[in-house]
């Protein structure tokens, strides 16, 4: 018997979806300051440059609101993002078996997410390199990339703008490889869009054998006084 | 008039290849008192020139009764001033294509040649064009008004002579130059250095260009330009590159396609496989030696200071962040092949 569960409350479906699309904004643009004598998508390459550069700061302004909601809004971050002892040691390997090897022979995901702990080993390590170092990084040399000449004395003092250019180069190509995991991963729910539905409407279909969660979760008998800010609950996904 | 443009033509070919050594012998007799700065107390600035400068001029083999021609023996008691050529009896298609040019009514040749001191455009530094060009131009007024359409107008400025875009100059190379830290200096604290300077950091002697073409061969391969950037920061140095023309013009103009980037932006790396290193000399004229091809597009050490957006990007770099992307891609490629291959033990799902 299965079950809809609401899982991803409103503000954190909001700063994924700004987050998407200015990423992929960048992404796009990136390739035509990049390449501009193959590629030519935004008819002008100050087109490119300036969309570049909005979503640059779009994609900035997302990630302040994720970490002040997670820090103080919600004060989950450590507990969500931060790899325990235990997953380090066990469940890093423990995930990365069923990915690349019970998965095929159609055993269950090990790790069952609860509001407590709703991203398995992989997931934590993966979300927290990106969102705690890579984010912070590709954010602060694009900042300086876009104050060159202001911000010179800080560019010279990390080794010049080439090191600053290869090193936003080469994170940029860290999330762009990211993203095609990432929605590859999210496919492998129960059903292909089974982790997609929660990162839209909220609500996502669950087993009802699954181990019950911490906390009591709103099942899918519509009441729209519930606060989202205070339901964390979110899905055990592989995305 | 032809006279005078063979002459004109000879003398800054020899003066090319001989520089001061060139100059007319009849010229001291000037400058003994033209050089010196006591002049200025008996007739204003005007009548003073820099001998070492002027000395390394084209003007300086021609001589200074060439364009003075009026000046008598008696000179300066003879109660006359002597008469001054007009740069058109020389440079008759230079000014005739200036005079046709948005800028003519605004300059004389003058106001920006200064005709004691004047040197062709690779023995200028980038910024001493520019410097010509903010005598008139405030530079801040200038990257103002630049700002309304050009994205980090004030980098475009540092790094490009005014006359790259605003004149029909062709052929454009990367030329680069040892620049010293200086508070209140343009580029962020730093200035060109000059050949003291340069001189000073050189114990042991010899020409500049020993600073960074340490094996004295004439040109600067990729390992000597790392060897000089590891240990230039230290010292207070960098290397700072601007995108020259080769062929000038007199054209001065606002050119249709110098608003769209992709004029200096897309036009790949290939274009970019040429540089120079520029250093001065005692006047204070540039010498070029060339730089290994492609140096400027090192990853990190050829040129730390110097990027040109979408032009000077690395293959090597290119390929690293391809392989990264590669990776990413294995997963969905990799694993839904197994996926789709062993779906029957996932049928209960």
């Amino acid at each position: 018997m299965k079950r809809t569960v609401y899982l991803t409350p409103m503000p954190v479906r909001i700063w994924h979806w700004l987050n998407a699309f200015g990423i992929v904004t960048l992404i796009v643009t990136a390739l035509q300051i990049r390449f501009p004598d193959y590629v030519n998508i935004f008819g002008t390459y100050k087109a490119a440059i300036r969309l570049h550069n909005t979503a640059g700061v779009v994609v900035s302004i997302s990630y302040a609101l994720w970490l002040v909601y997670y820090l103080f809004v919600a004060g989950t971050l450590v507990k969500l993002y931060v790899p325990t002892a235990d997953d380090l040691k066990h469940g890093l390997f423990r995930q990365a078996f069923y990915y690349f090897f019970t998965y095929f022979r159609g055993r269950p995901n090990p790790h069952h997410g609860t509001p407590d702990n709703k991203f398995n080993p992989l997931q934590k390590t993966a979300y927290l390199m990106i969102m705690i170092v890579l984010l912070p990084l590709v954010i602060v040399s694009g900042f300086l990339l876009m104050y060159v000449a202001p911000l010179r004395e800080m560019i010279l003092f990390i080794g010049g703008i080439k090191t600053l250019v290869s090193a936003h180069f080469l994170i940029a190509c860290c999330f762009c490889a990211f993203l095609f995991v990432h929605i590859y991963l999210a496919t492998l729910g129960h059903t292909p869009f089974a982790h997609f539905k929660p990162m839209w409407n909220g609500w996502e279909e669950v087993e009802e054998e699954e181990k019950p969660v911490a906390e009591p979760l709103s099942t899918r008998v519509p009441n729209p006084s519930r606060s989202e800010a205070t339901c964390m609950t979110h899905a055990a996904g592989d995305s | 008039m032809k006279v005078c443009t063979v002459i004109l033509a000879v003398g800054m070919v020899i003066g090319a290849v001989t520089g001061a050594a060139a100059a007319d012998p009849g010229n001291g007799r000037c400058l003994g008192c033209h050089g010196k700065s006591d002049i200025v107390r008996r007739g204003g600035e005007r009548l003073h020139l820099d001998a070492a400068r002027y000395s390394a001029t084209s003007h300086a083999y021609i001589g200074c009764v060439t364009c003075h021609d009026s000046v008598t023996p008696r000179h300066p008691d003879d109660g006359t001033r002597p008469s001054k050529a007009r740069c058109r009896e020389c440079h008759a298609p230079v000014q005739a294509e200036y005079a046709g040019s948005d800028h003519a009514g605004n300059a004389t040749c003058n106001d920006c040649h200064n005709p004691h001191e004047v040197r062709p455009m690779v023995a200028v530094s980038g910024d001493e064009v520019n410097a010509k060009c903010a005598r008139c131009h405030d530079m801040r007024k200038t990257v103002k008004s630049h700002d309304k359409w050009l994205p980090q107008a004030d980098l475009h400025i540092e790094a490009l002579p005014c006359i790259t875009c605003h004149t029909g100059s062709k052929n454009y190379v990367i030329t680069m130059v040892i620049e010293q830290r200086m508070k209140g200096a343009p580029h962020n604290d730093f200035r060109p250095a000059t050949y003291d300077e340069l001189t000073r950091l050189l114990p042991q002697g010899g020409d500049v260009s020993r600073l960074i073409d340490t094996d004295g061969d004439g040109t600067v391969s990729l390992r000597e330009l790392r060897a000089f950037n590891h240990g230039a920061h230290r010292k207070g140095l960098r290397l700072w590159g601007m995108m020259t023309p080769e062929v000038v013009t007199h054209t001065y103009q606002i050119l249709d396609n110098r608003w769209d980037c992709s004029f200096c932006h897309a036009s790949g790396p290939r274009a970019m496989q040429t540089s120079y290193l520029a250093f001065p000399d005692r006047t204070g004229r540039y010498t070029r030696v060339a730089v290994e091809k492609g140096a400027i597009l090192d990853i990190l050490y050829g040129t730390p200071d110097f990027y040109m957006l979408g032009t000077t990007r690395s293959t090597t770099l290119n390929i690293i962040g391809g392989l990264i992307v590669a990776a990413g891609l294995m997963m969905p490629v990799g694993h839904g092949t197994f996926r789709f291959l062993t779906r029957k033990n996932r049928k209960g799902d």
